[in-house]
């Protein structure tokens, strides 16, 4: 009864590369996104650093259309789109005839685009303003322009859930296709990096490099590790913030099969629960409980799960939550289990980050090739995962067949998305949870 | 077979009522909720009129979370949803926390908090902007806080599509509830009145002077507001073995984008119809089945001009099918206004009785508008419009639900 839905394309910009298999190479080879912000000013704040695209200009891909009514989240998705339609085969004539939408999580959309709005009509006057602007204001403006730009008449939904939004807009887009309300969706993330947010992450604390290095608390906790970000390592103090978008196209898999796309990947289960402490040690169950449910919504059993994809950036209480509730989730399968993080490289593109851990894991069912995490070299005491390495590894000829993404937000948002090799397809992966008979 | 979903408890903040008890009775008696904006200076401007929630005191509605640490929108959305809950007979401390989420919608966050942001930077400031700017900003904190005051472990969901997110978020709880994700769903939408939507739309000259004047020949534009509503949705079956009290029956939905321009509608209305379709199959209904349709009707003479259309294209040139816009009372509340005008198509299916299109004079054309006075009229099906920025069009449908399955007695 239930529609399977199938990975057909992906589209990326990154700070490290704007291809799946360029962003896959630069995170095996463990190559940092941080680099000296040009974007804006970062004079009076204490951090200077970020996954800032550069050079990050639109035309290279789109050509000579007219990019002015697109601000940087609108360009860097509208890139990603065009992308994930061209890797999938969707054509523009195929588009014409079929419907495609969009799901896009996005934590701000532009919140430079915002403030610079309310800015120009405080100081110049209301009738100053740019309608222009005005449309780009609106949270959903990135994916109204998409579906413009590309002719995406399908359902059109953004979802806004901090370092999470990714992966719950790859679910929601799958329980659409399941639903059978739509055939064939981009869905993913898109963040831009500018200063409005870096400022107001740096001033709340979050950033790594946020901490007044003077602080004897600080030097004593986390001194070493003030300019880097080290997801699960002792040493972590805050995340590196980093910009990008990156979309996968899923489809209903008999229809994907009906007009012969190429199968990359099956979105086989996910699972999302919410942590009502935000932060608290309970955020721990509350990810263990979302991959529960991914794991029974996909059929799958913990030990069927060949590696984790965390969301973990260097945040204190995420990361340690995290680790806990994968641990939790996945009982005895957890000891030794790879462990990855590639925001040790990538940074925290907020909205996008959790497409870009989705994509990242999709090359890695291909190839087996796991990213380490950059700088890692010790974790807590009672840390609960052994599975971490410093170092890239590569998993045995046809042991990477099923993987799990998970992301927790600061806000409490748990999500965990359950991916399968394509080859599985229609193997032991696919039998029915127990209890539910033949529809 | 899917699992039928029921709106057992409705909860709104808005200019003309808190509590829906309240908001209609108001909307009956064609009230308005109009005044000067009081929340900025509006001297600059050519237009002075807004719709804003008079007096709102959060303290009742607010006691788990610290009031002082909650934007205005997400103060609202408490508000809404625990009136819902208690409207539904629901104490949300004997909930099964995991099985119970929240699906917001919005159009521009705790907009709020991004101004003081900006009259800080202006000001030369920005020492002053601590943790609470990302703390109170994001959009998502609205679905986040309703959760936290509640104990609300399941789903949690922030929609911000813009002016449609109360029906987009509507939309998602019944598929979450659908798939069996949860047991219980709180789904709604919420914004507060703010500089930056106030500015824009008075640069795009869609705000009136005066009133706001859906589908009449001379409508001058919308009057923005701001609000929050909140629907208290659950599986038919188990609303019924608790014996709860079912407005409606959440029947089906249809969401489109027409991939034609970020503020204007398409010419020929062809995604708004495509939603409206798509809805009536996804209820299993023929339009003739609709007995009332609640307008996006903001009262922009383009808006109105295509939605007109829309409705001709999909219920046929000659229909009398009852249609009416409750903005001419409320005011555009934006990511609330959806979710407002679900819970008046709920009292409408569950009482008999249409609420009017206010300040109608001269028709746009001769649709049935339901000018000026409310109306008592048997609803069967009512139908939930709404169209934003981005080309977003969604269409909700609800139906009655029998006595004898539960219904609400009108």
């Amino acid at each position: 009864m239930t529609r399977r839905v199938v990975v057909t394309g992906a589209g990326v910009v990154s700070p490290l590369g704007h291809s799946p298999a360029a962003l896959h190479q630069a995170l095996a080879e463990r190559r940092s996104a941080r680099r000296p912000i040009e974007l804006f000013a970062t004079a009076g704040i204490g951090c200077h650093e970020a996954g800032e695209i550069r050079p990050f200009d639109a035309r290279a891909w789109v050509g000579e259309r007219n990019l002015r009514p697109l601000d940087r989240t609108g360009r860097l998705l509208v890139v990603a789109a065009q992308l994930a339609l061209a890797d999938s085969g969707w054509s523009a004539e195929l588009r014409a005839r079929h419907e495609v939408g969009l799901v896009l999580g996005t934590m701000f959309c532009s919140i430079r685009t915002i403030a610079e709005f309310d800015r120009r009509g405080l100081q110049l006057g209301p009738t100053h303003v740019s309608p222009m602007d005005f449309a780009n204001s609106v949270i959903n403006a990135a994916a109204g322009q998409a579906a413009i730009w590309h002719g995406l008449r399908g359902v059109n939904s953004t979802l806004a859930a901090g370092e999470a939004s990714g992966l719950l807009a790859i679910a929601q887009a799958a329980d659409l296709i399941r639903g059978g309300r739509a055939a064939a969706l981009l869905a993913g993330g898109a963040e831009e990096l500018c200063f409005e947010s870096f400022f107001g992450l740096f001033r709340a604390g979050r950033l790594c490099g946020s901490q007044d290095p003077e602080d004897p608390a600080n030097i004593a906790a986390a001194g070493r590790a003030r300019e880097s970000p080290i997801p699960f390592d002792a040493r972590r103090n805050g995340f590196s913030l980093s910009e990008g978008a990156a979309l996968l196209m899923l489809e209903d898999a008999e229809a994907a099969a009906a007009r012969g796309a190429v199968v990359q990947a099956e979105l086989a289960g996910h699972g999302s629960a919410f942590d009502t402490s935000r932060g608290g040690p309970a955020g721990a169950a509350a990810m263990a409980r979302a991959i529960r449910i991914a794991l029974d919504d996909a059929g799958v059993s913990a030990r069927d799960v060949d590696w984790v994809s965390a969301s973990a950036n260097g945040s204190m209480a995420g990361d340690r939550n995290e680790a806990a509730g994968i641990a939790a989730a996945l009982g005895d399968h957890a000891a030794g289990l790879p462990v990855t993080a590639v925001k040790a490289m990538l940074g925290e593109a907020l909205g996008a980050s959790g497409a870009l851990q989705a994509v990242e894991l999709i090359a890695g069912l291909r190839d087996g090739v796991l990213p380490g995490i950059l700088g890692l070299e010790a974790t807590e005491d009672g840390f609960p995962l052994s599975g971490l390495s410093a170092e890239t590894r590569r998993l045995p000829p046809g042991a990477a067949r099923c993987a799990l993404a998970t992301a927790l937000s600061a806000d409490g948002h748990c999500s965990a998305l359950v991916f399968a090799a394509p080859e599985r397809q229609g193997g032991d992966f696919h039998a029915a949870p127990s209890g539910e008979g033949p529809a | 077979m899917s699992r039928r979903i029921a709106v057992t408890g409705l909860g709104v903040v808005t200019p003309v009522g808190t509590g829906h008890e309240e908001m209609w009775r108001n909307l009956l008696a064609g009230r308005c909720g109009f005044s000067p904006v009081a929340s900025f200076d509006t001297a600059a401007f050519s237009v002075h009129l807004g719709a804003e929630v008079q007096g709102f005191d959060a303290a009742p509605h607010v006691r788990v979370l610290d009031r002082e640490r909650l934007g205005r929108a997400s103060q609202f959305a408490i508000a809404a949803a625990r009136l819902a809950l208690a409207d539904a007979g629901i104490d949300p401390a004997a909930v099964e926390g995991e099985r119970a989420g929240i699906a917001m919608g919005t159009t521009s966050g705790e907009p709020r908090e991004v101004e003081r942001f900006d009259d800080r930077f202006l000001a030369g400031q920005l020492d002053q902007v601590g943790g609470e700017f990302m703390a109170l900003y994001p959009c998502q904190s609205i679905a986040v806080h309703v959760a936290c005051e509640l104990g609300f472990g399941g789903v949690n969901t922030m929609i911000p599509a813009a002016c449609a997110a109360g029906n987009y978020a509507i939309a998602h709880a019944m598929d979450v509830l659908r798939a069996g994700r949860a047991e219980l769903m709180l789904a709604g939408g919420a914004d507060a009145f703010s500089r930056i939507t106030y500015t824009g739309f008075a640069r795009l000259g869609a705000i009136a002077p005066e009133r706001c004047q859906p589908f009449d020949r001379r409508r001058k534009g919308m009057i923005p507001g701001e609000g929050a509503g909140v629907l208290v949705l659950e599986p038919l079956d188990s609303a019924r073995r608790r014996g709860a009290r079912i407005y409606a029956e959440l029947a089906g939905y249809g969401l489109s984008c027409d991939a034609h321009h970020m503020t204007a509608a398409h010419p020929e209305a062809e995604g708004a119809a495509r939603a409206m379709w798509r809805a009536l199959a996804d209820a299993g209904l023929a339009h003739e089945a609709v007995s009332y349709i609640s307008a996006h009707g903001t009262g922009t003479p383009t808006n109105d001009r295509l939605e007109s259309l829309a409705m001709r294209r999909v219920y046929g040139p000659a229909s009398r099918t009852p249609i009416s816009s409750v903005k001419s009372m409320i005011g555009h509340t934006m990511g609330a206004a959806s979710a407002i005008e679900a819970a008046v198509c709920a009292l409408a299916v569950a009482t008999d009785r249409i609420p009017p299109t206010m300040n109608l004079e001269e028709p746009e054309d001769d649709l049935d508008y339901v000018p000026n006075e409310a109306r008592d009229h048997r609803v069967e099906v009512a139908m939930n419009n709404a169209y934003a920025f981005g080309g977003n069009n969604a269409s909700v449908i609800l139906r009655k639900v029998s006595a004898a399955e539960g219904g609400a007695a009108p």
